[in-house]
C-alpha cells in the first residue's frame, strides 16, 4: 500500500513537471523569436545536475560515473530511459491500475497492488543497464540515444517472483515465452508499442521478479511505478516499466521492439553495415567495468592515487579487474572490495603510484568467472548494443 | 569534302563563339548564381546554413511531436542512414511531405554527418535572418479562416498534442479555451510557440492558422 499512496500523489501537475523537467532548453528555444531557435541549444551543458540529460522528451538521462563509488545507486541519480515517457497518471493510479495475466494460462488473473502484497516479498540487488549504454563509442556512429558510460546502476529491488504469479495462473503446455506490456503510450498511435517478451526459462527463474520497491522506497514514477520487471543479469530492455499486462505465449513477442530493435547479429557485421542478417534478441549482460574515480580530466597530486570503480557481468561473478597505465600493453591486478552478490556489481580499487607530472590515460578491464574478458573495443553491430570496451579516463598529475 | 568540312568548322566555330558571347551577356547573372550553388552543394556548412531556416522550422514543428529535437541533433550519420531514419519517422507518423523529407535529409546529412564535431556551434543567426522564414510573405490584411479546412490542418499538425477534437492531451485543451477570443495571443502562441508548444510560423501559412482558429471556435 505504501507505493500506491505515492502513486496517488502523482498529480497531473507533478506529472507534467516530470515530463517537462528536462525541457528548460526547449523552452529557451521557443522563447527566442522562432527564427533564432537552434536545435543544438537543446544539448547545452547539462552535466551539472544529478543526471546527464541525453533526451529531454521523453526523458532519457544517464548517471555521472563519479556516483559509482557507492555500491547502491540512489533512486534520484539512477539513469532514466523509456521510449514514450511515463504513462498518463490515471492509467497507473491505484484505483485504476491492475495487473492482468493471460494467454496460455489455465486461469486469467487480475491483480491489484494490494493482491500483490499477499505474495511472498523478495529482495534482490541487481545491476540494471540500458542495452545501448556506450553506443556513443562505436565507430562508425550508430543511430539511437548516444549513451556514454552512465546508463547503468545497481539497486535493491523488492517485489514478487514472476514465477509465483505464473504458478497461480497455471501455465499451459505450449507456453514458451512471457510477454510484457507497460501502460506507456506513444504520442501518436501509429508508433509501435514497446512490447517485449522473455523466454519461459528466464520468466520462471526464481530471481526474476516484479518490483514495487527500489532501494527500500516505493518505485519512483520514472522507474516504472507501480510495477516493473527485473530480469537480473539481463539488459534493461527486458525490465518493462509501468507493467500492466503479462501474456504467456508459444512465440516470442511480435513488433518493432522485438523483431527489429534490440537485436544483435549472430554473425559478424562489417562496421557501418546494415541490419537484416541473422540476429537474436539482446538478453544477458556481458562483462564490463568502469572507472568512477578519478574522473575524466581530473587533476591529481603526484603520489598514491586511489583508482576506484565497479565491475559486473550477466549471470557470472567477477573474477578479476585489471588496470593499465600504458595503453593496454601491460596490466596490473586491482583489488576486489566488498562482498560478491550474484547480479550486483563488484567494487574494485587500485592504488596507482603517480610519480611524475604529466597527462596519463588510466584503462581498466574485467574478466568474469567464465573467463570472458572485456575487449579493447566491442565488435560493431548496427544497433550499437552491448558496448563493453575497456574503460578509460585521462588525468593530469601535478607535482 | 575537306574544304566543305573546314568551312563548316569555321562556321561552327564562329557560331559557337557567338552563342557563348550572347549566353554570357544574357545569362551572366544566372551563370554566377549556378556556380555559387554548385560550390555550396559541396560544402556542408553552407548547405546547412542555406537550408537551416526551413529545416529547423520543420524539425521543431514536425519532428518534435514525439521526441525533443536533441535526439536528432546528437546523431552523426551518413546520408543513407538519415534517409532511412526520416523514412522510418514518416512511416511512424511524422507529418512531412516528400519534398519536406528531401529537404530534411539534405539538411541533416550536411549538418549532422559522421565527421561533424561532437558539439556544433549554433548556426550563424545572420545567415538565417537573411532567408525569408515563412514560405509565403506575411499578409497584411486580416485573413478569413475556413472552419471546414481547419479540421484537417488541426488533425495533421495539432492533434498529436492537443487531442482528438482539441479536448486536450499532452498539450492543453483548446476547445472553448479563452485564448481563442484573444486573437493576438493566439497568433503569437501559434506563430512563435511557447515552451513545449512548437512555433508554426515556418510551417503553416497564415491562411492555415486562420482556418485552424476558425475550426477551433466551432468546438
Ligand atoms: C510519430 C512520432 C514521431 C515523429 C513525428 C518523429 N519521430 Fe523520430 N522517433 C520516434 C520514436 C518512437 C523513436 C524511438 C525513440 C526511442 O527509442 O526512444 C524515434 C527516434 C528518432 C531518432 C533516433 C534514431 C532512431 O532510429 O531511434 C532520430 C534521429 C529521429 N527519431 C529523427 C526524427 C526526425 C528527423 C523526425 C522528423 C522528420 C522525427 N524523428 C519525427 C517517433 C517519432
Ligand atoms: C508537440 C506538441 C504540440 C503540438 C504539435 C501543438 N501544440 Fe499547441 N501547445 C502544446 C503545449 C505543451 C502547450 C502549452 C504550452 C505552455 O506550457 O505554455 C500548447 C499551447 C498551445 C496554445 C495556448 C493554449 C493556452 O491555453 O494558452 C495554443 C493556442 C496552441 N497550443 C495551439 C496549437 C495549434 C493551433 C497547433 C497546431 C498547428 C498546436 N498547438 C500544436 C503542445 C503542442
Amino acid at each position: 500500500m505504501k507505493e500506491s499512496g505515492d502513486i496517488g500523489r502523482v498529480s497531473r501537475r507533478s506529472w507534467l513537471k516530470t515530463l517537462f523537467c528536462g525541457l528548460g532548453a526547449v523552452l529557451v528555444v521557443n522563447r527566442v523569436p522562432a527564427r533564432a531557435a537552434s536545435v543544438e541549444s537543446d544539448l547545452g551543458s547539462k552535466e551539472s545536475g544529478p543526471l546527464t540529460v541525453r533526451v529531454s522528451r521523453p526523458f532519457d538521462a544517464e548517471t555521472p560515473v563519479r556516483e559509482f563509488t557507492s555500491f547502491l545507486t540512489p533512486n534520484h541519480r539512477f539513469f532514466v530511459r523509456s521510449h514514450f515517457g511515463p504513462p498518463a497518471p490515471d492509467l497507473i493510479a491505484e484505483a485504476n491500475w491492475k495487473l492482468r495475466i493471460g494467454g496460455l494460462v489455465e486461469r486469467s488473473l487480475e491483480l491489484t497492488a494490494g493482491d500483490l502484497k499477499r505474495f511472498e516479498p523478495v529482495t534482490i540487488t541487481a545491476v540494471v543497464q540500458c542495452s545501448g549504454n556506450g553506443r556513443a563509442f562505436y565507430s562508425p556512429k550508430v543511430p539511437g540515444v548516444q549513451w556514454e558510460r552512465g546508463a547503468v546502476g545497481n539497486a535493491q529491488w523488492t517485489g514478487v517472483r514472476l514465477r509465483d504469479l505464473l504458478v497461480r495462473a497455471g501455465m499451459k503446455e505450449q507456453a514458451r515465452h512471457v510477454q510484457f506490456q507497460g501502460a506507456d503510450r506513444p504520442v501518436v498511435a501509429s508508433v509501435p508499442l514497446f512490447t517485449r517478451s522473455i523466454p519461459l526459462a528466464k520468466a520462471i527463474h526464481p530471481d526474476t521478479i516484479l518490483a514495487y520497491e527500489m532501494n527500500g522506497r516505493p518505485l519512483p514514477l520514472l522507474h516504472g511505478a507501480p510495477l516493473r520487471v527485473i530480469t537480473p543479469g539481463w539488459m534493461a530492455d527486458s525490465c518493462i516499466k509501468w507493467l500492466t499486462d503479462i501474456t504467456v505465449q508459444a512465440e516470442e513477442a511480435k513488433g518493432y521492439y522485438m523483431e527489429t530493435a534490440y537485436r544483435v547479429p549472430t554473425t559478424p557485421v562489417e562496421p557501418g553495415g546494415a541490419a537484416g542478417g541473422p540476429s537474436i534478441p539482446v538478453e544477458e549482460m556481458i562483462v564490463k567495468s568502469l572507472i568512477a574515480t578519478p574522473q575524466e580530466g581530473e587533476s591529481v597530486k603526484a603520489g598514491p592515487v586511489a583508482v576506484q570503480g565497479v565491475a559486473w557481468s550477466g549471470e557470472a561473478a567477477i573474477a578479476k579487474v585489471e588496470v593499465s597505465m600504458d595503453e593496454g600493453k601491460t596490466w596490473e591486478p586491482a583489488r576486489l572490495t566488498g562482498d560478491a552478490y550474484p547480479y550486483a556489481w563488484r567494487r574494485w580499487q587500485y592504488i596507482w603510484p603517480a610519480k611524475a607530472a604529466g597527462t596519463y590515460a588510466i584503462l581498466c578491464r574485467a574478466t568474469d568467472a567464465r573467463g570472458q574478458m572485456q575487449p579493447a573495443a566491442s565488435s560493431w553491430n548496427p544497433g550499437g548494443f552491448l558496448w563493453n570496451g575497456w574503460d578509460r579516463v585521462t588525468v593530469t598529475v601535478t607535482a | 569534302m575537306t574544304g566543305d568540312g573546314s568551312v563548316t568548322r569555321e562556321a561552327l566555330g564562329l557560331n559557337r563563339k557567338k552563342v557563348i558571347a550572347a549566353g554570357l551577356l544574357l545569362a551572366g547573372g544566372f551563370f554566377v548564381l549556378a556556380m555559387t550553388t554548385a560550390a555550396q552543394e559541396d560544402d556542408p556548412v553552407s548547405v546547412s546554413a542555406a537550408l537551416a531556416p526551413r529545416a529547423e522550422g520543420l524539425i521543431i514543428a514536425r519532428c518534435s511531436v514525439c521526441h525533443s529535437a536533441d535526439l536528432i541533433a546528437q546523431q552523426r550519420l551518413p546520408r543513407a542512414r538519415w534517409e532511412a531514419t526520416v523514412e522510418k519517422m514518416k512511416h511512424w507518423g511524422a507529418e512531412v511531405s516528400g519534398e519536406e523529407a528531401d529537404l530534411l535529409v539534405r539538411y541533416l546529412s550536411a549538418r549532422y554527418h559522421p565527421g561533424a564535431p561532437d558539439h556544433l556551434p549554433p548556426l550563424d543567426s545572420e545567415v538565417r535572418k537573411a532567408e525569408p522564414f515563412s514560405q509565403e510573405p506575411a499578409k497584411d490584411g486580416p485573413v478569413t479562416g475556413l472552419a471546414s479546412r481547419g479540421a484537417g490542418i488541426f488533425e495533421h499538425n495539432c492533434q498529436a498534442c492537443h487531442g482528438t477534437g482539441a479536448m486536450g492531451g499532452m498539450g492543453p485543451k483548446l476547445a472553448k479555451n479563452p485564448i481563442l477570443k484573444h486573437e493576438d495571443l493566439f497568433w503569437e502562441t501559434v506563430l512563435h510557440g511557447r515552451g513545449p508548444m512548437p512555433a508554426w510560423g515556418s510551417v503553416l501559412s497564415h491562411q492555415d492558422i486562420a482556418d485552424v482558429h476558425a475550426w477551433l471556435l466551432t468546438r
